[in-house]
């Protein structure tokens, strides 16, 4: 099948997050914008009310000369009363203003500077109204002076509003300008906004649609693989099924054979010993050696070949302890001989067949005595512990979602060099010359068998002349 | 040790070093006449159909048939099948004497009626010694029923 590369889940996940965060910040800009429309609009408003107020300010001091000039000239006290209400309603629009322009230190120098040149007037009307309530008359008080200060008076107030005006018109075509801009990037720029969220919405799309395609075909290749692998299981398992048929079937004719050469090499011996003599009696010996060496080599295949087959044996429980004490029942000749010390204390209970486990510690121990020291008496400690969890993320067989126990022999026989720690467990591989120490070199690599049958590990580390240790990790029950 | 009384017997065998193994074993205790070969179940039947009691016949009656498993043409599981199913053959005793050790051959062939199952030895002196228990415990220790 023709493999189309998958996009990765990532690139969808980049895009649909890019569409997000345009559309907020797209939201974002546009309430912004509205806000500002609407912050203009108030403050235009606001510069409307300005230009009302100070035009109301104007017309109040108009009136408030007029009405004391009417006063003055007729002495009618109704041109008093209108002059004190536009006096205090002067000042109350003076306020209004003063509070309007808040904002606007411009503004807020002019007021001051008004608010001085009104006073001025105001105190020149108090004082001119003073004189004529006493003497009915302005005469002696106006002077040529008095008339020009009165009409520079004005002259300046009449400045500053227009000034006050002016400042305000300017804002006024400011703020419009501003707002009528605001109001016109406002369609461009969700405009775009909304371009380029419905662009990448689009492309979010179009990339789940192909990442849904890609996993498809990316299915349907799995199941194909899965299909090959259970293929290739069946054909390992047959094939697995048939070297077991093989070893067992192999071991079995190959004893024939042996068998008859043991036999007639017996026969010889028996019916023509007188006639052999020397190197004919050598010989002899030599091949019925020979044979019995082959037929112990085919009898452990065979033991090698059946050990942690499916045997008909239960599965139970079983006190490790209680195995030691019949393992050490069975070896304790050469125990005695070697006056060997063997110790071990709180074994736990494991889950497996019993003559499988009583064959490991009966090769272990075996093991430890044959390969003792000469001048030293054999110490077998056996301990047992949790497997810690960095120990079993070592070893990929190992299941790293259970416990495991760890088990430990240890001895302080002749040891190994650590380079050969696995060869020690391959099957007729031996350390040491079989004039040294006898035996096929069969019972570590059976008790290793057994040990990853039951989904253990075992592993060796020894040291020359110092001794061995064999640690076991097999699962908790 | 020659016993007293001689027994005939048969034996199945099928290969020839076997053969001569185990007629040289059974020759420390009996006479060349009182054994008597054949090479398969075939022949094995063949034979039995040929027997009389008549003095010096040539195809004298067994007493025991020693069978072996592994055999071409009528292997020896057919053979006993047939002999222990057969009205006047099934009172001779057989002894299967093969190579295997196997659990399923030992149960299945007393299951068919075997009298005895004897794994061949390694060497030549245990093979000996059991020709010799096999001729003295069929001819001294067991009555045998009347000859066919």
């Amino acid at each position: 099948m023709k493999a189309e590369k998958a996009p990765k889940l990532e690139k969808v996940k980049t895009y649909s997050i890019i569409t997000l965060v345009l559309v907020i910040i797209g939201s974002a800009i546009s309430f912004w914008v509205a806000n500002r429309i609407d912050y203009y609009t108030a403050e235009l408003v606001h510069t409307e009310e300005v230009l009302q107020s100070t035009d109301k300010l104007y017309a109040t001091i108009l009136e408030r000369e007029t009405s004391i000039r009417g006063y003055l000239l007729t002495g009618n006290e109704d041109f008093l009363k209108n002059y004190e209400n536009s006096k205090t309603k002067g000042r109350e629009v003076f306020n209004h203003i003063l509070n309007l322009t808040e904002d606007n230190p411009v503004q807020q120098n002019y007021l001051q500077e008004l608010n001085i040149f009104i006073k001025q007037r105001l105190d020149v009307f108090e004082r001119s109204k003073e004189y004529y309530k006493i003497n009915k008359s302005l005469n002696g008080f106006l002077n040529n002076d008095k008339v020009e200060d009165a009409v520079n008076g004005h002259l300046a107030i009449k400045n500053l509003i227009d000034q006050i005006n002016a400042e305000e018109e300017r804002l006024l075509i400011e703020r419009n300008e501003i707002l009528i801009n605001n109001i016109k990037a406002l369609p461009i720029i969700v405009g775009l906004i909304s371009f380029f969220s419905i662009l990448m919405g689009a492309l979010t799309l179009f990339s789940i649609f192909h990442y849904n395609r890609a996993s498809k075909i990316n299915d349907q290749k799995i199941k194909n693989y899965q299909e090959t692998l259970k293929e290739k299981i069946e054909l390992l398992n047959e094939s697995n099924n048939e070297l077991k048929q093989f070893a067992y079937i192999a071991s079995h004719d190959l004893q024939e054979p042996l068998r008859k050469i043991t036999s007639f090499s017996d026969l010889l011996k028996e019916q023509f010993d007188e006639k052999l003599e020397g190197e004919g009696k050598h010989y002899m010996e030599r091949i019925t050696a020979s044979a019995n060496r082959m037929r112990q080599l085919i009898t452990d295949l065979l033991e090698y070949s059946r050990a942690g087959r499916d045997s008909m044996e239960s599965i139970k429980m079983i006190n490790l302890e209680d195995i030691l004490d019949s393992v050490l029942d069975d070896l304790e000749i050469s125990i005695k001989e070697k006056d060997a010390k063997i110790k071990y204390e709180n074994l736990p209970v494991i889950e497996g067949k019993e003559t499988e486990l009583r064959q490991v510690f009966q090769n272990l121990i075996s093991n430890s005595l044959k390969f003792s020291q000469a001048a030293l008496a054999p110490e077998i400690t056996i301990t047992a512990s949790n497997a810690p969890l960095e120990l079993i993320e070592k070893y990929s067989q190992l299941d790293q979602s259970i416990n495991y126990y760890l088990i430990k022999v240890v001895d302080n026989g002749i040891g190994f060099d650590q380079d050969y720690a696995d060869t020690i467990f391959t099957i007729f591989q031996r350390l040491h010359g079989k004039s040294e120490f006898e035996g096929t070199g069969i019972g570590l690599s059976i008790t290793r068998k057994i040990i990853e049958k039951n989904n253990g590990l075992i592993l060796a580390e020894g040291k020359p002349e110092i001794g061995a240790t064999f640690t076991i990790i097999l699962p908790k029950p | 040790m020659k016993t007293k009384k001689s027994i005939q017997i048969l034996i199945a065998e099928d290969d020839d070093d076997d053969k001569l193994l185990i007629i040289k074993a059974f020759q420390k205790t009996l006479s060349k006449e009182n054994i008597t070969c054949v090479n398969d179940g075939e022949e094995l039947i063949n034979y039995l159909n040929k027997t009389s009691n008549s003095e010096n016949s040539l195809f004298p009656v067994p007493d025991i048939i020693l069978l072996d498993l592994n055999m071409p043409r009528k292997d020896g599981k057919t053979t006993l099948q047939e002999l222990k199913s057969h009205e006047i053959f099934r009172k001779i005793p057989v002894i299967i004497f093969t190579t295997s050790s196997l659990n399923e051959d030992i149960q299945m062939t007393y299951k068919m009626g075997t009298n005895s199952f004897i794994t061949k030895p390694g060497n030549f002196k245990d093979l000996v010694k059991i020709t010799q228990e096999i001729n003295n415990y069929w001819s001294n220790t067991v009555i045998l029923p009347n000859k066919i």
